[in-house]
């Protein structure tokens, strides 16, 4: 990839074999430059398109035909596909391609300086001057000597045949940035490859190694096929575990399937719990983990933090993310239409399914959360400069599935909401996955809960059922009577508010998708981290590789080589000649400019004009 | 006789093309001495509470000033017109003085007045350099040339500030003033007229700050509707991710790259203008420096922003593989950042190999600007991705 200067062809031209020509090719600056762009616009579409989500989110968004297309060029995972690898590949190739052509000629520059220069190489450098001065020979050189160690060379000089030759240069290891750099690139992308898991992709390709596509296989039914080698040399999986649960192996995704790595220590997951800013923020997310040895001896135990993995023998223990283990829940369902007394008990865990009784519902409980911190705005629309968010406690989400099989998915806040003097218990609900939730806020009563507003519920049904006209003076009526026995002590003002608030909360009820409100009266929360677990042997060879690189581009642009040729001959009109030539493979401005000032100085101290040519 | 005329021959009247060691040494002295006396007073004081990385850091601060500032030598005036200020106000908050009960540092020295000061500042640098190119005036062009320093001395200062007021009133929260869009723009503004003052100082090209800080000024319009209209100057605590040391060496050296490549590629603009302008005998032409100058601004622009950004992209790679287990996700910022750095490694190869010159580089100098500009800010507003805590 150097830039060649030809000085002087010597024997018969000969017309390049093809194999030469291709070697050429391979070699050249033409086809780098291509590669590297090439690559970048490349590189472009997996930005734009979203990488490795759902082949069925896809197929809804380009259609069936376009889907296909794009599913044949592997556009959804561009950089795994074999045309990139191949650019890349074909880069490397080159890159190598151009080191080794390279080598010789570059190391016998650097170990080869010859002092004496024929007289066409001199005037062919970049820069050229031939002077004549009145001065003799040995004179003018020392002279330029002189000037040459001034500007920092260390010239060698030689006579022969009553002819004196100079030679400087400076920046003589530039070419070892030029190795350094190239050697560098195949370096890291080879030891890329070989963290990319080679050898499991090779066996994968093979058929030896078949991944699983099953996502609720439990782990002892999981085919062999599908299981790594526990001495793979190389591997990223992760795993989710619950609080108080232990591991020895990760999963890592293979296409649209999972493979199964085995470790060589078991992981407990002893707790794990979030850190909070006093925003609500979450400030660090910290698993508590012991390492077990196969005979159940400790072999590290500590803390593994966002940024701060734990390292084992070799493998590295990371944070990646956490959900819920199966927190215990106790909840109590609130029939609608029937008074409070009447509201059943259920437990169970995230994860679980339910059964509503004998009514044929079932209740999926799918996540807890601890803390909800939202935008105070979100909650009732002003705007609280000081303290813009609030935590609205914990919440759980589940799904009510009716007997016909039709779903509707729930939120359920545990603490009220308190505004305008009156607390509310917040009901989400909504019938599509990805809708909007549809709030209800249910006025809780002076005791809390929500059983003065079930019963009241319950009593105007009853009431109107009766064929009752719902007019205010019948529903104040109404809740006095329920106020008699649920709660006696509360003022005029009071009721009304609640019978206000309480006509809202039947209003947003309209669509409300089930017969019964269920509320939580407790749990015992337990988190599930997810750990990743990487195995890199290659990761210190990449480190040399980039240390290499940024070596390499230092010195390729900061110690540019500059080479000053001279010959110093008697003129036999007296006097001397002087040929000067001098060239810079970087900076060229700069040694331009270092040139001209030579020109200066050995004009003014020779007395005479020179002729000069800077190609 | 031959060799005593040698001997007498003056070295005033060599060319000034090389210092020697000797007069690196003496030159640099004094700055020398005033960083090793800072460093030996940051060692006396502080020393007790370090452990080997902040002796780490500290040794690598005063390699990087002492060689900074004996290749530049305003940089010498600069640090110390940056960091007297910066103390100040450390010292004010630490005494307890605030921006509500202390006017100096409620309209000069708190983070948002040094960025506010920057904007202003830089605003007027622009239109300056522009009535300095347009009027062919030497007075306005050394206006411009001080009110860009001025800006890029108050931005710095308003960062420095900036990081200690993470910390006031709630300890947990600090962290270096690089983790949001709003920071992050202060910066890039700072750095880029920074950098673009140092090539105009060594090349004496003035009139390029005509082309260069127009963009600096759009950045400080996209900077004040920041703080205006998004109230984005507000200090949040860092989410987990972006706690770590790294991001005080990644961050700030990612800009270092932007800054070299956002000057390069507005040159790469200057070269174009002037050199059409030249063909048709046009005023902009003799308002601008010699092309051969343009181009080696740009190239060395390119070079030193090349090596910073492999730097930083080597030192995220790095950082990714500490915390999260994988050098390479093929993030969209990852991607962009490959893509920014073959651009240039195709542009360097292209410009030192080939010996390309000329309208043709330039273009691609020029062009590589929109490459850039997405990979800073286009990922983080339009895509999503690892890198997303950028957002707006």
């Amino acid at each position: 990839m150097e830039r060649e200067v030809h000085v002087g062809i010597s024997g018969e031209m000969r017309s390049p074999s093809r194999r030469r020509l291709l070697w050429q090719y391979l070699a050249s600056m033409r086809l780098a430059v291509s590669l590297l762009v090439l690559l970048a616009i490349a590189s472009v579409i997996g930005t734009v398109l979203r990488q490795q989500e759902s082949y069925s989110s896809y197929a809804f968004r380009f259609g069936a035909f376009w889907f296909q297309v794009y599913r044949d060029l592997g556009v959804y995972n561009v950089y795994r596909t074999v045309w990139y690898m191949g650019i890349v590949g074909f880069l490397v190739f080159s890159t190598a391609t151009c080191i080794t052509r390279n080598t010789p000629r570059m190391l016998r520059e650097i170990l080869e300086f010859p002092v004496r220069q024929r007289e066409s190489a001199i005037r062919a450098q970049e820069h050229f001057l031939e002077l004549h001065s009145e001065l003799p020979a040995p004179v003018l050189q020392d002279r330029l000597l002189f000037l040459l160690r001034n500007s920092g060379y260390r010239p060698r000089s030689e006579s022969h045949d009553g002819r004196g030759h100079v030679a400087a240069r400076k920046g003589k290891f530039n070419r070892v940035g030029y190795f350094l750099t190239h050697l560098a690139i195949i370096t890291i992308c080879g030891a890329a490859l070989y963290n990319a898991d080679v050898p499991v992709r090779w066996s994968e390709w093979m058929g030896t190694l078949v991944p699983e596509t099953n996502f609720n296989m439990p782990l002892t039914s999981i085919p062999h096929s599908a299981w790594m080698p526990l001495h793979n040399p190389a591997y990223r999986g992760s795993v989710t575990l619950p609080e108080g649960d232990t591991a020895d192996v990760v999963f890592e995704s293979a296409g649209d399937g999972y493979l199964v790595q085995k470790l060589p220590f078991q992981i407990h997951l002893k707790s794990f719990h979030i850190k909070y800013y006093s925003t609500g923020m979450p400030r660090d997310f910290v698993s508590d983990v012991v390492l077990y040895g196969p005979k159940g001896q400790i072999l590290k135990s500590g803390v593994v933090r966002v940024n701060h993995p734990m390292s084992y023998d070799g493998t590295e223990i990371y944070q990646s993310s956490f959900s819920d283990g199966g927190s215990l829940l106790r909840m109590r369902s609130f029939l609608l239409g029937l008074p409070a007394m009447a509201a059943g008990k259920l437990v169970g865990r995230v994860g679980q399914t339910l059964k509503a009784g004998s009514s044929g519902y079932s209740i999926s409980l799918k996540n807890f959360k601890m803390t909800n911190v939202v935008p105070w705005s979100s909650v009732d629309g002003h705007a609280h400069p000081g303290s813009p968010v609030i935590n609205l406690g914990p919440s759980f989400i589940y799904v009510v599935h009716t007997p016909q099989g039709e779903a509707g998915e729930f939120k359920t806040y545990m603490l009220p909401i308190h505004r305008d003097g009156q607390s509310f218990f917040v009901q989400g609900f909504r019938e599509t996955r990805g809708a909007q939730y549809t709030y209800v806020a249910i006025p809780a009563g002076p005791h809390g809960g929500i059983s003065l507003f079930v019963d009241y519920l319950a009593a105007l049904q009853q009431t109107l059922s009766g064929g009752a006209s719902p007019t205010p003076a019948v529903l104040t009526q109404v809740f006095q009577q329920v106020a008699q026995v649920d709660a006696p002590t509360m003022s005029p003002e009071k009721q009304a508010l609640f019978i206000r608030d309480s006509m809202l909360a039947m209003t947003q009820m309209h669509d409300y998708p089930a017969p019964f409100i269920l509320r939580l009266s407790s749990f015992h929360h337990r988190w599930a981290a997810s750990l990743q677990v990487t195995k890199w042997p290659g990761t210190i060879v990449i480190y040399w590789g980039c240390v290499a690189l940024v070596l390499g581009i230092f010195i390729l642009f900061y110690l540019p080589q500059k080479k000053v040729w001279a010959e110093l001959r008697a003129d036999p009109e007296g006097g001397s000649r002087l040929l000067l030539g001098a060239g810079a493979d970087r900076n060229r401005l700069e040694f331009a400019r270092e040139f001209a000032g030579w020109r200066e100085a050995l004009e003014s101290s020779s007395g005479s004009t020179s002729t000069s040519v800077t190609r | 006789m031959a060799n005593s005329r040698v001997e007498n021959w003056a070295p005033e009247q060599l060319p000034n093309t090389h210092r020697t060691m000797r007069d690196t040494i003496f030159q640099g002295a004094p700055w020398g001495a005033a960083l090793t006396l800072s460093a030996g007073f940051i060692v006396f004081r502080y020393g007790a509470q370090f452990g080997e990385w902040q002796y780490l850091v500290l040794l690598c601060w005063y390699l990087a000033l002492l060689v900074a500032g004996s290749l530049w030598r305003s940089l010498q005036l600069a640090v110390p017109a940056v960091v007297i200020p910066a103390l100040a106000a450390v010292w004010m908050y630490s005494v307890g003085q605030t921006p509500e009960n202390s006017w100096i540092l409620h309209y000069f020295l708190q983070g948002l007045a040094g960025a506010m000061w920057m904007c202003g500042l830089l605003l007027l640098a622009t239109a300056t350099y522009i009535l300095h190119v347009w009027l062919r005036s030497e007075p306005l062009g050394r206006w411009a040339t001080r009110l860009t320093w001025a800006g890029t001395l108050m931005g710095f200062i308003g960062l420095g500030v900036r990081w200690r007021e993470t910390y006031i009133g709630h300890p947990s929260w600090g962290h270096i003033p690089v983790s949001n869009l709003w920071e992050v723009f202060v910066l890039f503004c700072a750095s880029t007229s920074l950098f673009y003052l140092y090539y105009e100082q060594r090349y004496r090209a003035r009139a390029l700050g005509a082309f260069v800080m127009p963009l600096v000024a759009s950045a400080v319009g996209f900077l004040i509707w920041l703080t205006f209209a998004q109230h984005m100057d507000r200090i949040e605590p860092l989410i987990p991710a972006l706690q770590s040391f790294w991001m005080k060496l990644h961050v700030p050296m990612m800009f270092v790259g932007y800054a070299n490549f956002t000057v390069a590629s507005l040159v790469g603009l200057a070269y174009l203008l002037a050199t059409r302008s030249a063909t048709r005998g046009g005023a902009l032409a003799r308002a601008m420096p010699a092309p051969e100058i343009m181009d080696d601004v740009m190239y060395r622009a390119i070079a030193f922003g090349f090596l910073f950004f492999t730097t930083a992209t080597i030192l995220g790679a790095v950082w990714a593989a500490k915390a999260w287990g994988g050098f390479w996700s093929w993030d969209p910022k990852e991607t962009w950042a490959l893509i920014v750095w073959l651009n240039y490694a195709g542009y360097l190869h292209a410009r030192v190999v080939k010996g390309w010159r000329g309208t043709s580089m330039a273009w691609w100098s020029f062009m590589s600007i929109w490459v850039v500009t997405f990979c800073f800010l286009g990922v983080n507003l339009f895509l999503s991705g690892l890198h997303s805590y950028g957002k707006l």
